[in-house]
């Protein structure tokens, strides 16, 4: 015969459970919120922001425009730009539907993100920006923040496989001269909420992560589309 | 401590951390990161919402649910009722689909595991499991 199922439960102790899962929880919870978070790397407060700008792929007058938000040092974003980056210049933007800009967004979780930001932006001082993006995507794992505390010897190393102008490059990179706008690239993002990286804003959408070609396609054939219809809807000039 | 208490007080533990991913939904907990971690993939797809309300506060909703029912029948008059058994397995198996829906989606759409969601959907197999057990113990009981 079954057993019944009844014999008195302590409800004390049951209770008593209940108020110590309560008071952990609110505890686990309220600690949570309140901690300070760890956000954009602090820089020196005393640094003016440049100019946020983005660095252009492509042609400006694309019919999309897309926007990554980018931290050199990421793991996500060094796969995205070696994985699935090398598919989207070859078939949305050198065919001219896209545009494609890259900003900094340095997250402080990473010692030699700002160094690399800077290392692309003095390459790009001399055309060589999408060069020295591609190697130092590449080869984070020679000078991420576990690898080194002196990124800059594996920068000189790339820039000189570049075909930069060393001498130039160390120079800027030295002086730290881009700096500010690296911060006003970060700040950028900040202000429109980006809140991990990389991030895309392909059109009008804004999506998080190391998306795959298919869904970044898919997104940038619905902002075509939008745009298509925008241009149909306004009327042409006599 | 009966089954009844048990999914009890497991739900509160669901309730809270139900809430902590509402609260990171929000912005108001977790930290600007580099997208490797699923969570933030996760939270940051179409997916994180259902029917225009995010899905950690469907889960808050869900388990304060069971745990209001798990707990109004482990006390007072309605410990020797039935109905409280039958109400935890149909809450409980709603939330064991709709897990399995969100993983699918983890899986097959967004491509990342997000380690709460999975956390969660663990606590709603086992809630499932003990709201089933409990039923048929009160199935089995002399009226």
């Amino acid at each position: 015969m079954a057993k019944p199922v009844k014999k008195k439960p302590s409800n004390s102790r049951f209770v008593g459970t209940i108020v110590l899962v309560a008071v952990v929880g609110v505890a686990v919870l309220g600690y949570a919120v309140s901690r300070p978070r760890a956000g954009v790397k602090p820089v020196d407060p005393s640094l003016a922001a440049g100019t946020a700008e983005g660095y252009l792929v492509g042609n400006a007058d694309a019919p999309v425009q897309v926007i990554e938000f980018g931290d050199f040092e990421c793991p996500a974003c060094g796969q995205w730009a070696t994985l699935t980056e090398p598919d989207v210049r070859e078939r949305l933007i050198n065919t001219g539907l896209v545009s494609f800009r890259f900003y900094d967004f340095p997250l402080d979780m990473h010692k030699n993100t700002w160094p690399a930001s800077n290392a692309v932006a003095c390459a790009a001082d001399q055309g060589k920006f999408l060069d020295m993006h591609d190697r130092v995507f590449a080869t984070q794992d020679r000078w991420n923040g576990e690898a080194t505390n002196n990124p800059k010897k594996v920068f000189l190393q790339l820039a000189a496989e570049s075909g930069i102008d060393t001498a130039k490059w160390e120079d800027c990179f030295d002086t730290q001269q881009h700096y500010p706008r690296i911060k006003a690239n970060l700040q950028e993002g900040v202000r429109r909420g980006i809140g991990q990286t990389p991030t895309f804003i392909i059109g009008t959408k804004m999506i998080p992560g190391n998306i795959p070609f298919d869904e970044f396609r898919k997104y940038v054939d619905a902002a075509a589309a939008e745009a298509a219809q925008a241009a149909k809807a306004t009327p042409s000039k006599p | 401590m009966t089954r009844r208490m048990l999914v009890a007080v497991l739900a509160l533990g669901g309730v809270f951390l139900a809430a902590y991913l509402t609260l990171y939904h929000y912005g108001y907990v977790g930290s600007l990161a580099c997208g490797t971690g699923g969570c933030e993939k996760v939270q940051g797809s179409r997916w994180a919402n259902f029917l225009g309300v995010p899905v950690a506060l469907w889960g808050t909703g869900y388990y304060m649910s069971v745990f209001a029912v798990a707990t109004a029948g482990s006390l007072g008059p309605w410990v020797e009722r039935r109905w409280p058994s039958g109400a935890l397995v149909f809450l409980n198996g709603w939330g064991v689909l709709f897990s399995a829906y969100l993983t699918w989606a983890e899986v097959a759409r967004i491509h990342a595991i997000c380690r709460y969601c999975v956390v969660s959907a663990g606590l709603v197999v086992v809630l499932f499991s003990l709201s089933l057990l409990d039923l048929r113990d009160y199935r089995r009981a002399p009226k």
